[in-house]
Formats: structure tokens, sequence, C-alpha cells
């Protein structure tokens, strides 16, 4: 099975590596020619896509999957359309460095049943905009969804003018497979969005990953804050898809002194706090024990599939349910991350008490992913800011349709988000097409005038001090 | 820099810290910690809290002071409360929040 599984694998690769050779012949215009076709293709699909893949995976809401593909096509096909990334990208004549970009050759790309379209569309761009030939590995909940977004934009790929190949797709879905894949040599790089079980594989195949896992993301709300507009942003945000995506809130702090009002704008926007014994109920449903971590059966569904599952009644048309928790870790099920519109609510005793819930709440399986924050004051804002370890903090803003950039700020359109060393990330960045190309620097003669200028015979002098030598080293410059 | 405060009846002893636990800081702490009286009884088997209200600044030889004090209190008899943010974010990097009971 497993000779067989090799034998795929590397017919696979071959194949990639054949795209991957005539690929970095094309020039910008042919790689630019390309994408826009790909971008019109997936973004006149847009609307069929995302009713496949809600169809199909049971999770989210159709229409706001619509918006995740219009993200993955025209805003990220905006923001790269007018990107260097063949040959020479940069050239300073002053400094004498002269950059040219070359693609990184076949990127196997692992695809979350949560955006199994949007996301896969998105990979798509950015590699071949890179000139990467794309194996495109789905979730097996999604696999129907994915293939279908990747047909659509090979065919207008290939209609382009792309080298045959230049995307494929794993139809085996099992995980032996795609960690035979990952571990082969022939791979490029990994761009693994997903689980942390396969983010650790793809960084532990000895391959370059670019892995995005989990996040748990905090969100304070200061006392400076605008109560009824943050707690309207966080519903917008934490019923978006229901909550698939992995920078939505998960958790709301605040201080005792406006919890009575922020709890009353939440009840009167719709949402609901549980009680005790209905947190235990919800608990039961939403999380694994043995793991302490969301159960699939509860990520992108609505609150009324979650109540019903759960054995509780809410009111109907209730928005997101809300669980007041007094802690962080096992002890509290609901402090973890859940992918649905459920949110754990914290009131703290000060500004020091509200902060730390939401460092320990970064730390809980959340580091270097995403925070949010509510407030007009700068100082608390920059303060939170450099106390919490994430990749993006998103001020007075929805951190799902935040972190992914675009619609509430200028970071760039993503699906794909770098959670830096604290995710096992090389970067915090929101990945895009400049990730993924080898930047080379010719680096003509400039010769330095401080080095030439300084009689380097003083280097062999032991009496002469750091303070001497930068002295003299720096005199009339 | 730091005071002691009993609680027998609850069975708990604080020691409140001041300042900057920096290396000299807390070279002090440690000669008044190993000079306190009211911590020289084998008997007596008050939990240990650590007050770092008023500690804006630790140095990793304060961390090896709580860890020391974690380790010989045993678990759940040493915990360290009322940490400001930036010391929060301290022990969390150093890895060793979990084992010093924080919060």
């Amino acid at each position: 099975m497993t000779d067989d599984l090799n034998t795929t694998a590397n017919e696979i690769l071959d194949r990639a590596q054949l795209a991957a050779a005539e690929f970095h012949q094309f020039n910008q215009e042919q790689t630019d020619l390309i994408v826009k076709a790909v971008f019109e293709a997936g973004f006149n699909n847009r609307v069929k896509l995302a009713k496949m893949a809600q169809e199909e995976t049971g999770m989210g809401v159709w229409e706001h999957k619509v918006i995740k593909n219009v993200l993955g096509t025209q805003l990220v096909y905006e923001s790269i359309k007018n990107e260097k990334t063949v040959g020479v990208i940069s050239q300073d004549p002053l400094t004498g460095i002269t950059e040219i970009a070359q693609p990184l050759g076949p990127i196997l790309a692992v695809i979350p049943v949560t955006n199994p379209t949007s996301t896969a569309m998105f990979k798509i761009l950015i590699c071949l905009k890179s000139r990467n030939p794309i194996i495109i590995s789905s979730h097996r909940g999604a696999a129907k969804s994915c293939a279908e977004a990747v047909r659509i934009c090979y065919e207008a790929a290939l209609s382009a003018g792309a080298p045959e190949d230049c995307i494929q797709m794993i139809s085996s879905g099992s995980r032996e497979f795609t960690q035979i894949m990952m571990a082969s040599p022939k791979v490029a790089l990994i761009l693994a969005t997903g689980g942390t079980g396969l983010v650790k594989a793809a960084y532990s195949s000895g391959n370059p990953a670019i892995g995005v896992g989990p996040g748990n993301v905090p969100v304070f709300i200061d006392e400076s804050a605008d109560i009824p507009f943050a707690v309207s942003s966080i519903i917008s945000s934490k019923t978006f898809d229901n909550g698939t995506i992995c920078a939505s809130e998960q958790a709301i702090v605040m201080e005792e002194a406006i919890a009575a009002k922020v709890r009353e704008e939440f009840e009167r926007q719709g949402c609901y706090f549980l009680s005790q014994e209905e947190i235990t109920k919800v608990e039961k449903f939403a999380i694994v024990p043995e793991t302490s971590s969301m159960s699939p059966a509860v990520v992108g569904q609505s609150v009324s599939v979650i109540a019903e599952k759960s054995g509780i009644k809410v009111p109907e048309g209730t928005k997101i349910l809300i669980a007041r928790l007094d802690g962080i870790g096992k002890a509290y099920p609901l402090s973890v991350e859940v992918l649905a519109p459920i949110l754990a609510f914290y009131i703290a005793k000060d500004y020091n008490s509200a902060v730390n819930y939401c460092i320990d709440l970064n730390y809980l399986g959340g580091i270097g992913h995403s925070a949010g924050i509510y407030a007009n004051d700068e100082r608390r804002i920059m303060e939170y800011s450099q106390l919490l370890n994430a990749g993006r903090i998103l001020v007075n803003t929805p951190t799902s349709q935040g972190a992914v950039g675009y619609f509430f700020n200028n970071l760039p359109p993503s699906l794909t988000l770098g959670c830096g060393t604290g995710g096992k990330n090389i970067t915090t960045e929101n990945i895009s097409a400049k990730n993924l190309i080898n930047i080379q620097r010719v680096s003509r003669r400039r010769n330095n005038e401080l080095w030439f200028g300084f009689d380097q015979s003083a280097y062999y002098n032991e009496s002469l001090t750091a303070d001497q030598i930068t002295e003299t080293y720096y005199k009339n410059h | 820099m730091i005071s002691f405060y009993y609680n027998d009846d609850e069975g708990i002893t604080t020691l409140s810290f001041k300042g900057r636990m920096d290396t000299l800081a807390v070279a002090k702490v440690t000669e008044l910690i190993q000079a306190e009286p009211g911590l020289q009884n084998p008997e007596k088997e008050n939990n240990l809290v650590f007050d770092l209200k008023d500690v804006d600044y630790v140095a990793s030889s304060f961390i090896r002071i709580c860890l020391t004090h974690a380790k010989k209190e045993g678990a759940g008899r040493f915990s360290i409360i009322n940490c400001q943010p930036f010391v929060k974010k301290t022990f969390k990097i150093s890895g060793l929040d979990e084992i010093l009971n924080i919060s």
C-alpha cells in the first residue's frame, strides 16, 4: 500500500517538476495573463462554489463563503496584480544591488475544511503569480467543492497558456499520502493551513513550510471603548460564516466597571448568556474532553444547531452563545478556540487583571495569531499590543474580517495568516505571492569608504579599545 | 523592597515585593528572606504567596527564586499573585508560568 502511495506521489511530483521547469521560463506578462484568467474564472464561480462548500461540509453560511471567495480571488488579485514577481524586481544604482525573483518549485498546499474553495483559489493565485506549480491537498470533508474550484482554476490557467500540470490535486486525501508528499525532496515548500497536527507534520517533514495553525483570539474592551459599536463589531465578526475563520473572536475581556453595560449591550443586540448548567451542556457538545479541543461537530454550526445538539433552549434568532467564565485552561473547556458562534466572557477586577486574562488566553493555543482591542485610548492600545504575542492586533475592528486584510485595514488580503515563531512560523505576515519567491541579490562592487578609509593595521594593536577604534573609524564622516 | 505578612489562621504567608527585581535587588531580597525569622520554622505549613503588585521588572535570578520556592513548598502550596501584565508576560516567555501557579 505504501509502495503504491509512493509511486503515485512520485508521479504527481514528477509532473509538477516538469511544470516548474516550463513555468520558470515565463515572463511577467505571460504570468500576469494566467493569474488574471484564473482570478476571473474563480470569481465568476464564487456563488456556485460557496454553495457547494456549504452543502458538502455542512459548515458556515453560503453568503459569507461568497465573500470569502471574493477575498480569495478579486481582492487577492487586486493586491498582487501589479507586483513584480518575475526576473528583475528591483534595481538600485546607489547601492548596486539588483534583486531577481526566482520561483521556488512545486508547492504542496493543504486546504482546510473550513474554507475549501476560497483558500484553494487564494493559494492557486499566489502560487501562479510566483510561477510555482501547486499541488492541492484538500480535506476529505470538502474534497468535491475543493476539486471543483481546482478544476475551474486549472482550465482557466491552461486556456491562458499556463504549463500543463501547473495545478494538480491529490485525490487520495489520506493522511499517510499527504505525509509522503510532504516529505518528498521534490516539494519546494509546504503551505499548510489547518489544525495543530497537520501544521506540525508539515514542519517535521524536512521541507520548508509556512504552516498556520489555530488561534485563540482574545478581545479586550477597554473602558474608553464605544461599547455599542464594539459589541456590534464583535457580533458581525463572530457570526461571519458561523465563526469558521481562525482569527474570529474567542473571548471577550473587560473590567468590572463596564461589564454590566457590555453584557446588556450583547443581550440587546441578540446574544444569549448561558447559565452554568447550560455552559456544561454546551461544553459536552463543543469540546472533546480527552484533548481539551473543539469537536469537529461544532465547527461552523449555527446557534440553533448548537443549542439543539447541546440540549438547551435559546430564544429564536440568537446570534451568539456567551459563557461567563472565571478561569482559563482545562478546567474551563470553553476557554479554548471554538470555531463557532460561542464566546467566552471574562470580567476582570481591574485593567491589569483584564490584560493578564488576555495574555493567558493568547498563550492557550493561540500564540502568534491575532488579538483584538476596542479602545479610544492610544496609550492603552499600544501597551496592549506590546504585551500580546500576536501577529495581528486588530484595533476597533472585527477580528475575522480584520485579520484577513483589505475590508477594514491595509493588511494584505490573505487566507494564510503567519503566526511568527510562537506559532512555529517564520513570519507574522499575511502570506501572499511575495512569500513564494526566492530573491537573488546581484551585488555590484561599491567600495565601502569607511572600511577603505581606515588604517586597518589598528586592528592588530591590542592596546586600542573599541571606543578608540570607533572614534577613528568614523572620523570626518 | 520586601515585606512579610503572616496569616496563620488562613495558613498563608505573603511576601510582598516592591520595585525592580534586578540582579542586585534579588541578592538583597534573598538575604532578607534567609534572615526572616518567620520563615525559619520548618513546622509551619503555611502556603507561600509572592505578591508582585508593585514589581515592574523581574530578572532571571528572581524567576529562579520563585522556582526554588515552588519546588520547596510543593505543588499547589506556592503561588504568585497580582502580576502586572509586563511581568506576567515575562513569566510566560520563561515557559515556567504553569509550574509557578501565577495569577
